[in-house]
């Protein structure tokens, strides 16, 4: 009997040190995001995490703390914009159904299922006017901003758009993430699949698995936005040219990468004469900076940005002696977002997932 | 700012399209490959539970081991043999709902298996003496052992139908977390913390632990009444 009141007295007390630490770390965190503050906040995260799994109950308690932290807004700001360095194109690309398709022991394999003709049909009407229209007056309403700007050069369709037939109706997209969590694509596919009857299957992943399942055959085309990857992709054979069309990278709009950071800005990147010095200050002073990591678009782009003699690639052994300020959070960009407002850190995202952030006041 | 469970509820009351159907392709996933791992994997294990023969403990060893398999691996596997460019490419099942069941009940069968053998090895010899009495013989052996065990099989179910609705790595892999086609709680929880969107990601737990409470609760019920 003793013993169970000692147990229990001690799981209490283990949970009420959790949710101490939780929440005494958040304030202090934000006050002074100091590099002395980050392992220990980094330590107590899962901790909080993990209590709703465990008392579903308590979680309406615990929101009510957080709110005043909420209402005093997003502390993370735009930095850097605008600059020529960090346009952000998106481009499409139709999957070849002859591409040089191989499995995973390199042998190569034939007849692999491809719905080129769904796939031409929604690039058609992308390319189209009303397409181009709906891409790039989105967001206006919703956040008084354009997310996406298109492309003066942008290739245009003006010829029929096949309707779907049973066999085509089934389109496999793999894309970005910021297409997807900016809420672009849920605002412009439906106009498509309700006019022509297809049905677009959209898988949101980074650049880099949005190209592997291409490449696995998995997807009817992509739209992507890291222009090496893409040119390894048209180079590899995977992609092909469509009826009308000049080049198999349909570069159709863009928007800017931005560069975020803590409003206080420690590092004094706004001073900053351009993005590669700033990313170089960020580096020589050993600033918290949150990386995707995943292989995406913006790590792409990331990776461009530091100094060479840092040598930051996608390996992880390249940054293995910046870990006390590189982190390399393998996540969404939201969730990124989320950590470096978190961490006071800096972070390069694309404007139209921080707009979406800023505007939810940092919850998404 | 509303709290997790104030969108839980809301998301529930404002029977928003795309969270009912979220909720379906869950209950039919989980439903269907808990079940049809339970039908595969129960006369699995009453065999090896019950029968001596050559090789019965390298297969139960074998089985253990399997019920440790990450889903992730599991997953992978599926995607790999499944892709356009996989030995199973032309019957397209990738990103369906089939194979999301498919890769589950690989995953599930082992712990099917695994826990009806402990079960049955137990309470085999009794068993047999009492059919030997009652002069049963073959089939009828193991109907009755089957019988013995419905309290136990139950039990089973739920630790299958408890790993199919939680487990996300597979169905993440195989499913693609399409929206209106393959997403379930697990890989929409899963979205919406890439996103950053940790409130709504709660709100769907939350949604998901009570449905895993009400379905423990009518099993528990049955359990009781069928077994007494």
């Amino acid at each position: 009997m003793k013993k169970a009141v000692s147990i229990i007295l001690a799981l209490v007390l283990c949970l009420a040190l959790f949710a101490g630490c939780g929440n005494s770390a958040k304030p202090a965190d934000n006050a002074s995001p100091s590099d002395a503050s980050k392992p220990a906040e980094s330590e107590t995260q899962p901790e909080p995490a993990k209590e709703p799994e465990k008392e579903p109950e308590k979680e309406p308690e615990k929101e009510p703390e957080k709110e005043p932290e909420q209402e005093q807004g997003v502390n993370t700001v735009i930095l850097m914009e605008q600059d020529d360095s960090m346009i952000n194109t998106y481009t499409m690309l139709a999957v070849d159904p002859e591409a040089p398709f191989v499995d995973e022991n390199g042998n190569s394999v034939e007849g692999v299922a491809i719905n080129s003709e769904g796939a031409k049909a929604l690039i058609c009407w992308m390319l189209s006017e009303e397409g181009l229209k709906l891409c790039a007056d989105y967001g206006v309403a919703e956040y008084g901003d354009h997310l996406f700007y298109l492309k003066d050069d942008a290739p245009k369709y003006e010829g029929e758009i096949a309707a779907a037939t049973p066999e085509t109706q089934t389109i496999r997209l793999s894309t970005t993430t910021s297409v997807n969590d900016s809420g672009l694509l849920g605002a412009v596919l439906p106009v498509f699949e309700k006019e022509y009857g297809y049905k677009v299957e959209v898988q949101s992943a980074g650049t880099g698995k949005a190209i592997a399942a291409a490449k696995y055959g998995n997807a009817d085309m992509i739209l992507v936005h890291a222009k090496a990857k893409e040119e390894e992709f048209v180079e590899a054979g995977y992609s092909y040219v469509l009826d009308g069309f000049e080049a198999e990278r349909l570069s159709f709009m863009y928007n800017f990468f931005v560069l975020c950071g803590p409003s206080d800005d420690p590092a004094g990147v706004k001073s900053c004469a351009n993005v590669l010095d700033a990313f170089k200050t960020i580096a020589d002073g050993k600033y918290t900076f949150i990386s995707r990591g995943d292989g995406s678009g913006t790590h792409t782009k990331e990776l461009a940005l530091w100094p060479k003699d840092l040598g930051i690639t996608e390996d992880a052994a390249s940054f293995a002696a910046y870990t006390d300020w590189y982190v390399s959070a393998n996540t969404g960009m939201g969730a990124c977002l989320v950590m470096a407002e978190e961490m006071g850190a800096y972070i390069l995202t694309d404007k139209a997932t921080f707009l979406t952030f800023q505007t939810n006041n940092g919850v998404m | 700012m509303k709290t997790a469970l104030q969108q839980a509820l809301e998301l529930i009351i404002g029977g928003s399209g795309e969270l009912s159907n979220i909720l379906l392709v869950t209950a039919r996933v989980s439903l269907t490959s808990s079940l049809v791992s339970l039908i595969i994997g129960v006369p699995i294990g009453l065999l090896l539970g019950s029968k001596s023969f050559f090789g019965r403990r390298a297969l139960v060893v074998i089985s253990r081991t399997l019920m440790g398999m990450p889903p992730g691996v599991c997953g992978l596997l599926f995607y790999m043999m499944f892709s356009g460019v996989g030995p199973f490419g032309r019957y397209k099942l990738l990103f369906t709902v089939e194979i999301m069941i498919l890769a589950q009940v690989v995953l599930i069968i082992p712990l099917v298996v695994s826990n009806m053998e402990t079960y049955v090895s137990r309470i085999s010899d009794q068993v047999r003496e009492t059919a030997r009495g009652l002069g049963l013989k073959g089939l009828r052996v193991y109907v009755l052992l089957a019988n013995e065990s419905v309290y136990q099989i139950f039990t089973t179910y739920l630790l299958a139908f408890a790993r199919a609705v939680a487990e996300v790595g597979a169905v993440s892999m195989v499913g693609g977390a399409i929206a209106w086609k393959t997403n379930v709680m697990t890989t929409a929880i899963m979205l919406y913390t890439n996103r950053g969107s940790f409130t709504l990601g709660v709100a769907l737990g939350l949604i998901l632990m009570t449905i895993s409470l009400a379905v423990n609760i009518l099993v528990t019920l049955l359990q009781r009444r069928l077994s007494r």
